[in-house]
């Protein structure tokens, strides 16, 4: 134990006796957290970036690009608020998305593969970690919220891209298929048939993004990083207001309503 | 007592969902029930369908054709077929789709602006993959409306999952040994290296005195031991090393893969089949459903405009092909391997069933009864928002050609036979 960690223990006022026993609580809270981590994140991505993030043929330059760091970043910074704000513990972007894709793996497998015989290679998921850990690393550097949302906000999206697509860039390899130019992506979602997602369905690349010729990929990612440092901002406010204790005020009326007001009750 | 059989109901609850979870039940359904009658009797109506086989191994092809009418009297409640996309409903990816076409172009993407009152053609080329016995439909999902369901036929596939492999070379000559598996290994070793990084990360801060002591330090206001100038230069350490692990990533990949192309998008026009010779035609009058006895009756006037005699050989809605049982030909239609679960037995009986002459007009009456119309859950078009009925009839003269007219009009529940 260092040196510092020593002058932490002591000056939380715990007795040795105690010392010892808030270490197994600790452990206690980490792991019923990270259950809790896990199924929140999963949950609230689910709903929000879905089908970007279930299908390898829904990876396009625009949209996944875009949907979904905007979306990991509001769990990201809720966690880390609170971490920050109770603890001072730069770890909750990096816990949360750390979880998130083990409970996106495991859905893979058990779900996807298991239940509804998709290959895996169809289900391929993305991760915003880098994006997390550069967050969680800036806010100790910066010490406050304001410099993370504005530096880590648009770092965090800027960064999704090319650290996915170190793996995801084979599967955007040409092949002809039925006369036709297509993904290898697109083969493997026409290969293996999801009877109730229709093609159409699929938004890939609406609008025009064409300015900078084809890097229509860098405009969604730098428009994602200005989205993220407001939604960065809003969520590490919820995340804070989440974690802080809050007094109800107890009039005469609240005390007759939760029970607790003495002259009512029968001497 | 009470409280020991509460725990052993709790606990044997909680193993049932348990056990569930793990391995549940197989689904072998599509909807295709579940969608409501003014759909499946107004929209799409398949027929000529062909399944090539019923039974095949692991890699063999079953191949789906057919052809679909997009019938005229389509409902108010359903959006028009402007943006469609030709399909296959079966449980979960158990058979790969290899080919489809509508009308002969290739529909790998969606096709646009399918015109109503016109037919198309299709063809699905599937392989087996799972071994097992799957229901198998075309489907036609309609943009905004959602997929209409075809005729479903059950195919058998044996052999050896393993053995379905789908290898695939690349237009710049990759070879992929199989697409199930491609690229999986190399997401995993990646995603895998930035977990350790983050995993290092996190241990750098569960290791040292955490959470009571920590909050209960900063309560105490000693904010200045919460942060080490170690920390910071981890802090440090960890963004540049993870910006040049991703700078140097994507450089790399970027050289390995310098022909890519993005997802393919956009739709496709196949215009319709050319307009059949329709030289019945057809008005109809009058529509009731036999609550008690299910039978589904029908009053029409039928015109033959053609050169030959004409008799009524089949009344086609919902998949379902009620036959008419006293015209062979009609009865000859129907292919021994054409699921028979969408022939009702009775079939049509038809009221003034003689050949109708040319230039002559006669008002005639069908009776389908059967319980499929409860199976098949179309009776609660009595309280749909659309409550009209309608199917394909198939007219079949003397000299063996068949035409083909659409018929649909409001429908009364009776309860006594009143037509």
């Amino acid at each position: 134990m260092s040196a510092n960690d020593q002058a932490v223990l002591e000056a939380s006022g715990l007795s040795p006796q105690s010392i010892k026993w808030s270490r197994l609580f600790d452990y206690m809270v980490v792991v019923i957290a990270a259950f809790l981590v896990l199924a929140v994140n999963q949950i609230h991505f689910i709903l929000l970036a879905g089908d970007w993030d279930f299908f390898i043929d829904w990876k396009d330059r625009q949209f996944w690009v875009l949907i979904t760091p905007i979306v990991t970043i509001m769990m990201a910074a809720s966690f880390q608020a609170i971490f920050w704000h109770l603890f001072r513990l730069p770890i909750g972007a990096t816990a949360s998305l750390v979880l998130l894709l083990v409970g996106v793996w495991i859905v893979r497998y058990h779900a996807w593969s298991g239940l509804a015989y998709f290959p895996i290679s169809l289900v391929v998921p993305g991760t915003a970690l880098v994006g997390a850990m550069l967050l969680d690393a800036i806010l100790l550097l910066a010490r406050g919220w304001v410099m993370t949302a504005v530096f880590g906000g648009m770092l965090y999206a800027l960064v999704f891209f090319p650290s996915n697509w170190v793996y995801m860039a084979p599967y955007f390899l040409p092949v002809e298929y039925m006369g036709q130019m297509t993904s290898v992506a697109d083969l493997i979602g026409y290969t293996f048939p999801r009877s109730a997602t229709p093609e159409y369905i699929r938004l890939i690349e609406r609008g025009t993004l064409r300015t900078f010729e084809s890097s229509a990929v860098w405009v969604s990612a730098f428009f994602g990083g200005f989205i993220c440092i407001f939604l960065y901002a809003m969520f590490w406010w919820l995340g804070v207001k989440l974690c802080s204790a809050v007094y109800l005020p107890m009039g005469p009326r609240m005390k007759t309503a939760l029970g607790v007001d003495k002259s009512e009750q029968p001497a | 007592m009470i409280n020991l059989m509460k725990k052993i109901i709790l606990g044997g609850l909680a193993l049932l969902t348990v056990l569930l979870t793990i391995a549940p039940p197989l689904a072998q359904a599509h909807g295709e029930r579940a969608t409501e009658p003014y759909i499946r009797t107004r929209t799409v109506h398949w027929y000529d369908m062909v399944w090539s086989t019923e039974k095949m191994k692991v890699g063999d092809t079953v191949t789906i054709t057919g052809k679909f009418y997009l019938m005229d009297d389509w409902p108010d409640a359903v959006h028009k077929p402007d943006l469609v996309f030709l399909s296959n409903a079966s449980p979960g990816a158990v058979m790969t789709r290899h080919e489809s076409y509508i009308n002969g172009k290739p529909a790998q993407q969606s096709h646009r602006n399918l015109e109503i009152g016109r037919h198309y053609d299709f063809k699905l080329v599937m392989k087996g993959r799972v071994p097992g016995r799957w229901h198998i439909h075309p489907v036609l999902s309609v943009h905004e409306a959602g997929p209409i369901v075809g005729p479903g036929s059950w195919v058998d596939v044996s052999g050896n999952f393993a053995d379905a492999k789908y290898p695939v070379t690349t237009m710049d000559g990759h070879k992929i040994e199989d697409l199930q598996s491609y690229g999986v290994a190399r997401a995993q070793i990646w995603q895998a290296i930035y977990v350790v990084i983050a995993a290092a990360w996190l241990l750098w801060w569960l290791r040292r005195p955490l959470l009571i002591s920590r909050w209960l330090a900063l309560r105490n206001g000693r904010e200045d031991l919460m942060i080490t100038p170690a920390d910071d230069k981890a802090a440090i350490i960890l963004i540049a090393g993870l910006l040049l692990l991703v700078a140097y990533g994507y450089m790399q990949v970027r050289e390995e893969y310098p022909n890519l192309v993005p997802l393919q998008a956009g739709s496709i026009y196949t215009p319709p089949l050319p307009e059949l010779p329709a030289p019945v035609k057809v008005e109809f009058l009058k529509a009731e459903y036999d609550v008690p006895g299910r039978s589904l009756r029908m009053q029409m006037e039928i015109t033959n405009n053609g050169d030959h005699p004409v008799r009524l050989g089949e009344f086609l809605t919902a998949s379902l092909r009620f036959i008419n049982k006293d015209l062979p030909i009609a009865v000859a239609s129907v292919d021994a391997a054409f699921p028979q679960d969408l022939v009702p037995k009775a079939g049509i009986v038809v009221d003034g069933d003689t050949p109708l002459a040319p230039g002559e007009k006669r008002v005639i009456k069908i009776d389908a009864t059967d319980v499929a119309w409860e199976l098949e859950r179309l009776v609660s078009f009595l309280t749909n928002v659309d409550s009209r009925v309608g199917g394909v009839l198939f007219f079949y003269d003397t000299k063996g050609n068949r035409f083909l007219s659409s018929v649909s009009g409001p429908i009364l529940p009776v309860f006594k036979r009143t037509i």
